[in-house]
């Protein structure tokens, strides 16, 4: 596998699942936000989907998104399977429930106090919001950064919806699952640690986040 | 000028969890501008909640709550503007992750205050609450104290119009408390801020307020529960005791069965040097104890407490007490008619509602 290839891989790796964290995240926080802050009939329903839906297998969604985009389904005519987009909009469905639940957990966990103080302090409504946000700003950037992680070392819906087509949708995750079928585990190897470097940095970054809370 | 900083009528708040049953019910309230107003009561009497009320942070489910002449609860604009002249400190602060300077500046900020004038605020505030130099400390390992002296800086750096203290000296020690209380009269004083704090403390209360709102199970009650007591009343008839302590009787009038909660107005209890020739003969509703502390207020009022087989609070005037000749360690005997004792609830004080 010749560098460029290798290059475009972890480039469209790190676009399609960075993307997909970024829509994710601005999905899932202010949902979860919703979630920690009220209480509604039918709350509990909706965590439960929420974690049964963390659990939804790859191939799973790429299933349905691939039924969705193909020539014959209801939005064939987008024309998006097998482009990076379809890999970004599939994995942003894989990692919301994850999002959701972390960032929920970690809203949840935020003291009840915070918002009230920032009211009284004369914060409005969406002030006291971001109080509560920047209150957990850490244990966010963990559902953020594990949500990528998940995006990003993933194979089912890049290989269904991308199709591992060479220097266009080929990613670190298909080019390793290529690579083992040709049988050139070394490459395969390679690529797998490619894709560990690019894990670590994501907890250097968490580490990181973790060191800044614990000097507050 | 309004005439009232804080008018309340038919005032009624329920929590919205299904497991609550308490209500704050309050015919009418007045807070003029300026006042220092104490709620008093035992846990669960609804001061924090009537707190809560005026600092608009929970809204009355029936009636009309006034602050400076207009309804703070017209629009999402008003309740803001309210809250940012009425802030409350709560009896467990919260602080902010940061610094102490972050927690002193965050409504600062919310109010555009200019931030060449921050530094001067933060300084003076702090110093208020003896804590001169913290700015640059971090919040986290700071004792329940600290805190609350923190959280009280915060409220004071926003020189608000109304501060609401949710027993502000709760955490910290008598000397300092008493410091505290002297920054809160020298504040409502020179800044005209009206002060609203709840004490279990009448002491304290009579010491600083101008008026005093005696709470019970979210009611308005006519006196302090300093002297409150509970146990099973037996009967007689025509009339009924408690024992709050087995073989000590607390008698009142007429029939009465169950648990009760009574308590007796410090200022209907006779108090007697134990050698005064005037002083009761052993009897109904007669105590003998020893005086372990002693104070007066700015009315010339002595809080006594005497402490036998049951403590009271005893409030007579200087004169008076001067004249029985009653120290501090001094034996007493002390007095109250069965008339005097008021029941107030079939159970024991202290449940959540504070």
């Amino acid at each position: 596998m010749i560098f460029r290839e290798l290059a475009l891989a972890i480039w469209v790796s790190l676009k399609t699942s960075g993307l997909a964290a970024l829509v994710a995240s601005a999905l899932a926080v202010p949902a979860a936000l919703f979630l920690a802050g009220r209480d509604f009939r039918g709350k509990r329903l909706v965590l439960l989907i929420n974690q049964t839906w963390m659990a939804a297998p790859t191939v799973v969604i790429g299933l349905l998104f691939y039924s969705l985009l193909s020539r014959s389904g209801p939005l064939g005519g987008l024309g998006l399977l097998y482009t990076q987009a379809a890999m970004t909009v599939g994995q942003i469905f894989l990692i919301l429930p994850l999002i959701v639940g972390f960032s929920y957990t970690a809203l949840w966990q935020v003291d009840k106090r915070a918002r009230l103080t920032a009211l009284t302090l004369g914060a409005s409504r969406r002030q006291a919001g971001w109080v509560v946000l920047r209150e957990a700003k850490y244990a966010l950037l963990i559902a953020v950064l594990a949500g990528f992680a998940r995006a990003i070392s993933e194979v089912g819906i890049a290989m269904m919806l991308g199709g591992n087509i060479r220097n266009a949708t080929r990613n670190i995750t298909t080019s390793i699952a290529l690579e083992t079928a040709k049988g050139e585990f070394r490459n395969g190897v390679v690529l797998g640690a490619v894709l560990l470097v690019i894990t670590l940095g994501i907890n250097l970054l968490v580490q990181t986040g973790l060191r800044g809370r614990d000097k507050e | 000028m309004n005439e009232f900083a804080y008018r309340l009528e038919d005032i009624r708040y329920a929590y919205p969890s299904p497991t609550s049953s308490f209500s704050l019910e309050l015919e009418s309230l007045r807070v003029g501008p300026g006042e220092i107003l104490a709620l008093v009561g035992p846990n669960g009497a609804g001061k924090t909640t009537l707190l809560m009320l005026l600092a608009f942070l929970a809204r009355p489910g029936r009636g009309r709550l006034e602050f400076r002449g207009g309804d703070p609860w017209a629009n999402e604009d008003s309740v803001v503007r309210a809250r940012r002249a009425a802030v409350l400190v709560t009896h467990h602060p919260y602080l902010f992750k940061g610094t102490v300077a972050d927690n002193l500046s965050f409504g600062l900020r919310l109010r555009n205050i200019p931030e060449a004038e921050r530094p001067e605020r933060l300084r003076s505030a702090l110093a208020l609450v003896e804590l001169e130099g913290w700015e640059r400390k971090s919040v986290s390992g700071l004792s329940a104290g600290q805190a609350q002296r923190v959280a009280l800086a915060r409220a004071l750096a926003l020189r608000p119009q109304v501060l609401l203290l949710d027993e502000p000296t709760a955490n910290i020690d008598a000397g300092l408390g008493l410091r505290m209380e002297a920054v809160l009269r020298e504040v409502s004083r020179e800044s005209g801020t009206t002060v609203v704090f709840s004490t279990h403390n009448f002491s304290q209360a009579s010491r600083l307020a101008d008026a005093i709102l005696y709470l019970s199970e979210g009611r308005r009650v006519e006196f302090s529960h300093e002297n409150c007591f509970s146990g099973t009343a037996a009967t007689d008839g025509r009339q009924s005791w408690i024992e709050p302590r087995p073989g000590v009787r607390i008698c009142f009038p007429g029939e009465t069965h169950g648990h009760v909660t009574c308590v007796i107005n410090p200022a209907d209890i006779r108090l007697f040097a134990a050698d005064d020739t005037a002083a009761p003969s052993p009897g109904r509703n007669v105590f003998g104890g020893r005086v372990t502390r002693m104070e007066t207020t700015d009315a010339a009022i002595a809080l006594v407490r005497a402490s036998g087989s049951l403590t009271f609070r005893i409030a007579l005037p200087v004169a008076e007490l001067e004249a029985k000749g009653i120290s501090l360690s001094r034996d007493v005997l002390l007095r109250f008619e069965p008339e005097s004792v008021e029941i107030v609830g079939p159970r024991t004080p202290g449940n959540s509602h504070d």
